[in-house]
C-alpha cells in the first residue's frame, strides 16, 4: 500500500517535471513549439502541407510571417554581428518591375530630395509607425489573427496593429488620413482581396522613398499557397504619385516555433542625433 | 590595458547606404561604412534596449588618454534571435570591437565584430527560425 502511494507520488512528480520543462526552458518562447501545426517525421514544421482552413472553409492566414528571404551576415567577413534579413522590396518596392515604378514628375522631385539626404527623412528612422504595405517587408515580424469578421495584423515594430474588416462594410468616404489607412477585405475564391484608402499624404513605400499619398488606393491580394507560404500582390493606384496603376508580388514565409518580440523604437533611439551635423 | 584604434575614411555611396540598412531602423548614412575603427578595452555599460543595443567601451587613445567609445549593435530582438541574451556582455568584460565610425562624431561607431581578448569571436549565431523556402 505504502509503495503504491509512493509510486503514484513519483509518477505525479515526474509528469509535473515533464510538463513544466518546456515552460521553464527559455526566458522567452523563442524556440517554443507552436501547437497544432503540421509537422514532418523529424518534428520540423511541414511547410509544404496544404494551407489550413477556417471552419467555414476559407483559407486561414493566421500565423507569424516574415518576407521569404534567408538570413545572412551583412559583412563579407565571417563572424559578423550585423545581419541582413530583409526583402529587396524594402529598399525598392518596384525592384522586380522591368521599368521600375512609374513615378510622376511630382514623385521624382520628392524622391530627389529624399535620396539627397541619404534617406535620413525616412519616417521609419524617426520611429514612426510601420505603415502597410511597407510593413510586410520590414525586418520585423507580422502576426495575422483571422476571425470571420476581421483580420488583425500585428507588427513587432512599435507593437503596432492594423485592422482589416471582413464584415462587408464599405470603405469610408473622405476619411481622416492615417498611417495604415482603412482596410476592408472580401473573398475572391481562396484569395482575400484587401482594399485600403485613407492613407496619409507623406508616406514612404520603401527606403528609397517611393511615395504614396492621400489620393492613393492600395489593393492587396493575399493567397496562402501552402502552409509555409503566402503570396501578396500589392497593387497601387495613386494618380498623384504614379502615372499609371502598378502591382508587384511579394512572398511571405510562415515563421513557426517562436514568438513575436516587441521592438519599441522610441525606447532608446539614438541614431537621429547623429544626423545633426 | 592595450588599446588601439585606426580610422580609414572613404566616401560611402547611396547604394552602399541603402544596402546597409538591412537590419536597422534607419539608413545608416550617419556612419562612414567604408571606414574602419578597431577598439580594445573594457565594457563599461550595456544598453539592451530598442531599436538598437549599445555597448560602451573604455579604451586608451594614442596619447594614453581614456576615451569611452559608444558602439551601436543590432536590435536586442535580432540579437536574441541569434542566440544572445541581455547578459551576453557585461560591464568589465574585455572586448575587441571592429566597426564603422560615425561621420561627424568622435568615439561613436557601429559594431560589426566583437571578439574577446584572444581574438576569438564572441557572438556568431544566426537567426534560428524556419526559413526554408516552401515552394
Amino acid at each position: 500500500m505504502r509503495s503504491r502511494t509512493w509510486l503514484r507520488t513519483f509518477r505525479s512528480a515526474f509528469l509535473l517535471i515533464i510538463l513544466a520543462a518546456p515552460l521553464t526552458a527559455d526566458a522567452q518562447w523563442l524556440n517554443y513549439p507552436t501547437p497544432g501545426i503540421p509537422r514532418l517525421p523529424n518534428g520540423a514544421p511541414n511547410l509544404k502541407a496544404p494551407a489550413p482552413r477556417t471552419p467555414d472553409g476559407k483559407p486561414d492566414f493566421s500565423g507569424m510571417w516574415f518576407a521569404n528571404v534567408p538570413s545572412r551576415d551583412f559583412c563579407k567577413e565571417k563572424d559578423c554581428i550585423q545581419e541582413e534579413r530583409m526583402a529587396r522590396e524594402q529598399i525598392n518596392l518596384g525592384i522586380k518591375l522591368k521599368d521600375g515604378l512609374p513615378y510622376t514628375e511630382w514623385s521624382k522631385e520628392q524622391m530627389k530630395s529624399r535620396r539627397a539626404n541619404g534617406g535620413r527623412e525616412d519616417p521609419h528612422s524617426y520611429c514612426m509607425p510601420p505603415n502597410f504595405p511597407r510593413a510586410w517587408t520590414l525586418p520585423q515580424h507580422s502576426r495575422v489573427v483571422q476571425t470571420p469578421g476581421m483580420m488583425v495584423v500585428l507588427h513587432e515594430f512599435n507593437a503596432a496593429y492594423r485592422e482589416i474588416y471582413l464584415d462587408g462594410r464599405p470603405l469610408p468616404v473622405n476619411p481622416n488620413p492615417t498611417w495604415n489607412g482603412y482596410s476592408t477585405g472580401r473573398w475572391d475564391g481562396d484569395t482575400l482581396v484587401v482594399e485600403t484608402n485613407g492613407i496619409r499624404d507623406d508616406m514612404w513605400l520603401d527606403i528609397q522613398g517611393s511615395p504614396i499619398t492621400e489620393s492613393g488606393r492600395v489593393t492587396e491580394r493575399l493567397k496562402r499557397v501552402n502552409f509555409g507560404l503566402m503570396e501578396i500582390e500589392i497593387a497601387v493606384n495613386d494618380p498623384k504619385a504614379y502615372t499609371k496603376p502598378w502591382s508587384v508580388t511579394i512572398e511571405m514565409a510562415l515563421i513557426a516555433d517562436t514568438q513575436m518580440l516587441e521592438e519599441i523604437c522610441m525606447d532608446n533611439e539614438k541614431d537621429t542625433r547623429l544626423y545633426r551635423k | 590595458m592595450t588599446t588601439r584604434w585606426s580610422l580609414v575614411s572613404a566616401c560611402a555611396g547611396l547604394s552602399l547606404l541603402l544596402a546597409s540598412a538591412a537590419a536597422a531602423h534607419h539608413s545608416q548614412s550617419e556612419y562612414d561604412l567604408r571606414g574602419k575603427v578597431e577598439v580594445e578595452g573594457a565594457v563599461t555599460k550595456v544598453e539592451w534596449r530598442s531599436p538598437h543595443a549599445w555597448i560602451y567601451v573604455d579604451a586608451l587613445n594614442d596619447k594614453g588618454e581614456k576615451v569611452n567609445w559608444s558602439f551601436e549593435l543590432p536590435s536586442p530582438v535580432t540579437l536574441m534571435r541569434r542566440g544572445w541574451t541581455r547578459d551576453s556582455l557585461k560591464p568589465g568584460d574585455r572586448v575587441k570591437v571592429t566597426g564603422a565610425p560615425a561621420k561627424n562624431f568622435p568615439a561613436i561607431a557601429i559594431a560589426n565584430f566583437i571578439r574577446d581578448d584572444s581574438g576569438k569571436p564572441l557572438f556568431t549565431g544566426t537567426t534560428s527560425v524556419n526559413e526554408t523556402e516552401s515552394k
